[in-house]
């Protein structure tokens, strides 16, 4: 075994004066990860800042026929109204986003009203735009408060205490900790980065050891050394997934350092706060490194495959998006309820994994069934790529 | 130090090697020659155990290549056809490297590796990254990491390809210096007046058979020739050698297309 110690140390020392290895596997993850999900976090803050602060632009087709709600929206100085469109120049204004949405009255409107009847009014939104949804749900609001109070003007004037139009009172109890929900906020991204470092971190130096070698044409030197196959793989192997490793524990010390120092708080009144527990960090570096560790071992075996880096290169982009496909899908339905047999895909049972611990919601039996499974897999991809490398036809493919 | 016997190797259905057998002993050079595509790197390939033989075997060194592929490592130094360093190592680090997977350590490699810088004139870049290096001082690193271990038998594939007229000289010189040491060196080539000067005795290697065998003088008083170039010519008859060059570029045309098939 000492053979392999020696591999690892030459590859590990070769990688290290690579500077694409040192990019990928050192600088990206301290780097990008904090600036990914603070960045996210800065974005979704502003983001809700400005739909919070936008005044939706109201147009009425003919104002006149409806006095009362216009003066109603008019007084409210959280709505424009602008001058009167047909409903034709509403829309073209409302795509061009000059406009937020529009409301159509009858001409009977405001007697339909002052009569005690239900009179409609059309409020044309357009869902696929944004802006017009949020102006549509806060003028939704002003309508039903304006319902409110003429109902309240009504009951007034028969004597009715306007408290009986109340039956009950539902009063919302968030229970959820501002932790709890920061967690949840996180959760649609962090797993995913996670597997994703976890396949990149060893890339690099996983094509560099095997088609690399064959490439520089130093492959068949080696298998003339004493050592045998099985030690060279192992060392490799050992290089690849020490890199991979370091990738991911370099990436969740510094989220975790990044949150710690600059915490974002957002939502009135932190509503939301990332802190990552030492327990959660803890269970996250576990299921990374051994999924680090297993991806090793799969990237070692299709990188053999190939003569040269670019050769190589093409082999791993397909496995690289069957491995990374089902984890970023599961990860981005909200409310999946995930069943056992999710645990043991290996990837994707990492993405539930950190999801659960980021909710506080450490299920022993997802834990140990998810580390279980990367460990089978690991050895699984350890055994395939030993085998790979004592075949003569992958090896002298020339 | 070498004994092969009824060596045979076959390659998804294609017979490189067949039913080849010769001796070699300590002391001598051998040249190991033949056209390109004749088997001899296949040859070397099966007796430094990277391949394994579909038939026969060989010794060297008294070592079994299929029961002791590990001690014959040991005993063997190759030089390959093909050579190749680690860019991002300097020529001495890539030494050291192949040092210590021969179980070499501290000043024991050093002193080799010192050694092998003088002998073979390396020191003006014995401590740059080989990715800056020219052919001629590649070669020279790979020989001095395929000989780092002192082995007794040294197995050069085209040890001279790609060098200018003096890197050849000091790599001749070399040969001759470890055959006075008494070490067997098989030269394998497929440049005949090459060989001629150095070799004690040639084995031809021709459509993976081996087609002659014996002292360089025998062979050319028997083919009645002046060079080892008519005496092969002679051997397998011109026609043959022609039809041997058409044969190949099928194959090859005929590899591509089965690369393509299987390529992804």
């Amino acid at each position: 075994m000492k053979e392999s110690l020696i591999v690892f140390a030459k590859e590990i020392k070769d990688s290290l004066r690579d500077r694409r290895t040192l990019v990928t596997a050192v600088l990206m993850p301290i780097f990008l990860m904090p600036v990914i999900m603070i960045g996210t976090f800065k974005m979704q803050e502003v983001q809700m800042k400005k739909s919070e602060a936008q005044i939706p632009k109201i147009a009425f087709n003919i104002q006149a026929d409806a006095p009362m709600l216009v003066n109603f929206l008019k007084n409210d100085k959280k709505y424009v109204v602008v001058a009167d469109q047909t409903s034709d120049s509403a829309k073209a204004m409302m795509e061009k986003g000059d406009l937020n949405v529009y409301l159509e009255v009858a001409p009977t409107f405001e007697k339909m009203v002052s009569q005690g009847n239900p009179a409609e009014v059309k409020v044309y939104h357009k869902s696929s735009i944004t802006d017009s949804v949020t102006a549509f749900q806060k003028v939704t609001i002003a309508l039903q408060e304006f319902n409110q109070r003429t109902a309240v003007a009504r009951l007034a004037q028969k004597n009715v205490p306007p408290a009986i139009l109340t039956a009950i009172l539902p009063t919302p109890v968030d229970f959820a900790t501002a932790q709890e929900r920061g967690g949840y906020f996180i959760g649609f991204l962090l797993p995913m980065f996670i597997v994703l470092f976890a396949i990149v971190g060893g890339m690099y130096i996983a094509i560099d050891v095997s088609a690399g070698e064959k490439e520089r044409k130093t492959l068949e030197a080696l298998l003339l050394t004493p050592a045998s196959r099985f030690t060279i793989v192992t060392g490799k192997f050992l290089a690849v997934a020490a890199t991979a490793s370091t990738t991911i524990i370099l990436s969740l010390f510094s989220l975790y350092a990044a949150f710690k120092f600059f915490p974002p708080n957002f939502g009135t009144g932190g509503e939301f706060i990332i802190s990552l527990t030492p327990k959660a960090i803890s269970i996250m570096l576990g299921v990374g490194v051994i999924m680090a560790i297993m991806f090793s071992g799969l990237l070692l075996s299709v990188a053999i495959f190939a003569k040269s880096y670019k050769e190589a290169q093409n082999y791993i982009t397909p496995f690289y998006l069957l491995a990374i496909l089902p984890v970023s899908i599961v990860s981005s339905i909200p409310g999946f309820k995930p069943t056992l047999p999710f645990f043991m895909i290996p990837g994707v049972n990492g993405v539930f994994v950190v999801k659960e611990v980021l909710l506080s919601q450490y299920d022993t039996t997802h834990i140990l069934v998810t580390l279980g499974s990367l460990l089978v897999f690991a050895v699984i991809a350890i055994f395939i790529a030993t085998k790979i490398y004592s075949r003569e036809g992958v090896l002298f493919r020339d | 130090m070498i004994k092969v016997k009824n060596l045979t190797k076959v390659f998804n259905g294609l017979t490189a090697v067949k039913d080849v057998s010769f001796e070699t002993r300590a002391g001598e050079i051998f040249g190991l020659l033949g056209p390109n595509g004749a088997g001899k790197t296949t040859t070397i390939r099966v007796i430094a155990t990277v391949l394994q033989p579909t038939s026969g075997t060989a010794e060297v060194a008294g070592f079994d290549i299929i029961k002791q592929p590990e001690d014959v490592r040991r005993n063997i130094g190759v030089l390959t056809a093909e050579i190749g360093l680690y860019d991002r190592f300097t020529a001495r680090e890539n030494m050291r490297y192949f040092g210590h997977l021969y179980r070499m350590e501290g000043e024991a490699l050093e002193k080799r590796i010192e050694y092998l810088i003088e002998a073979l004139d390396m020191g003006r870049f014995a401590d740059r990254r080989a990715g800056q290096f020219s052919t001629g001082m590649k070669q020279k690193v790979a020989i001095a990491r395929s000989i780092i271990h002192d082995p007794k038998v040294i197995i050069f594939d085209e040890p001279t390809a790609g060098l200018d007229v003096l890197a050849s000289q000091t790599v001749i010189a070399f040969m001759r210096k470890a055959r006075e040491q008494g070490n067997l060196v098989v030269l394998s080539t497929h440049d005949m007046a090459h060989a001629q000067k150095l070799c004690d005795r040639v084995a031809i290697m021709h459509r993976s058979r081996l087609v002659a065998l014996d002292t360089q003088e025998r062979l050319l008083q028997q083919t009645n020739t002046r060079n080892l170039e008519d005496a092969f010519l002679q051997i397998v008859g011109e026609d043959a050698a022609k039809l041997v060059e058409h044969e190949r570029e099928e194959q090859h045309l005929a590899g591509i297309k089965k690369k393509r098939r299987f390529g992804l």
